[in-house]
């Protein structure tokens, strides 16, 4: 490498270090302060219907209540085992008797779901996008090299660069001897 | 510095190698293990009879609604319609089928007026509404009529899901409404491949 190209190189790298500990210093600090139960790693979700949950809807019996709404995060794979001999519904997912229904929640949103054994006959389904270390890093791929390229700029305009001195050759210091 | 960046390279690639690396997802609800679908025979829109269990070796779409609704049947058929196109030559391999909720107005003549509108080798399956009740039963489909006070008459309250029936004639798959297209295509892709690997 050109001797020349060194100290933008050095500045470079310098920039790229105190854009790496600020960018990820803010990351951290907005993580804690805002963080949430949803802020966790994809799971699989399972409900089980037990046998005899048509028998007890039809007959207008209590069942195990279900939350209004319930929260989860993307990736999460709900699944819904149907014990049941009659076809059930939660939400997305339609399980027919003795199977078991299965779904990925790839979109974070809102939902509103009918319920085959909920009592209000709804149910409401949270899917958050979830802060994960996964998350944190890509903050860091983003935000690190924008704010280096901010940096490393402000930096050669506030603090040029100086170009190194070139020495003088012994010819010229020879010649300038002569004239003098 | 460089030690960090490699560091961060070396674990997106190895997070992107797990994702690439493992068996596919279906998108929609997945039913597992796979259920044997209930057979029904209605008539379709030509008057020919439409059984369930003849049209094994094809993956089939049925969708539950009615020629007068005025949103969610129109935007899935129109959805069906965009699924067929994407699946290029690949769509001779899918029925996609409505049958109706509404059997009083959804007469054959009626469904052949209406279906061709979106694509003439959509399946749209009426009966009377003793033939329909099991069929709706079975796949667990509400409807209800509520007066609209509108010129069209009354409108029908339905449950508006797809359900993906694979080639050997079980239920696979179920799609909420506006399930992303896209996911329902390359379920439906991976549905005819599996057939393919048997």
């Amino acid at each position: 490498m050109k001797a020349e190209y060194r100290p933008y190189l050095k500045r470079l790298m310098l920039t790229l270090l105190i854009s790496l500990l600020l960018v990820g210093a803010v990351n951290e600090g907005f993580y804690r302060l805002q963080r949430e139960k949803t802020d966790r790693a994809p799971k699989t979700v399972q409900i089980v219907i037990p046998k005899g949950t048509a028998a007890k809807v039809a007959a207008g019996e209590s069942l195990p209540t279900l939350p209004e709404a319930m929260v989860f995060v993307v990736g999460d794979v709900l699944e819904v085992v149907n014990e049941d001999i009659a076809q059930h519904q939660l939400g997305p997912i339609w399980v027919p008797a003795g199977s078991t229904g299965r779904l990925v929640l790839e979109i974070a949103d809102k939902y509103s779901y009918s319920c085959s054994f909920s009592p209000s006959n709804y149910l409401g389904v949270d899917v958050r996008q979830a802060t994960t270390l996964a998350t944190r890093l890509t903050a860091l791929g983003v935000g690190v090299p924008a704010v280096a390229v901010f940096l490393f700029i402000y930096g050669l305009l506030a603090f040029p660069i100086k170009p190194p001195e070139k020495r003088a050759s012994p010819e010229r210091v020879v010649e300038e001897g002569r004239h003098g | 510095m460089i030690g960090v960046g490699g560091l961060l390279v070396v674990g997106l690639l190895l997070a992107g190698w797990q994702i690439l690396s493992g068996g596919y997802t279906f998108q929609g609800s997945l039913i597992d293990p796979p259920a044997p679908a209930a057979d029904f025979t209605l008539t379709d829109q030509n008057g020919q009879a439409f059984q369930l269990s003849s049209q094994q070796g094809k993956v089939v779409l049925i969708f539950f609604g009615y020629t007068n609704c005025p949103d969610v049947c129109p935007i899935t058929l129109t959805d069906f319609k965009r699924i067929k196109t994407e699946l290029g030559d690949l769509a001779a391999e899918v029925r996609f089928v409505l049958i109706t909720v509404d059997p009083e107005r959804d007469t054959v003549e009626r469904l052949g007026l209406y279906l061709p509108s979106y694509d003439p080798a959509f399946y749209g399956l009426t009966g009377t509404r003793e033939q329909l009740e099991p069929v709706w039963k079975s796949y667990g489909v509400y409807q209800a009529q509520q007066e609209s006070g509108s010129a069209v008459g009354y409108l029908v309250d339905h449950a508006a899901r797809i359900y993906a029936i694979d080639q050997q004639g079980n239920w696979r798959l179920t799609y909420p409404f506006e399930m992303d297209r896209e996911a329902v295509i390359e379920d439906v892709r991976q549905l005819l491949k599996e057939s393919s690997m048997r």
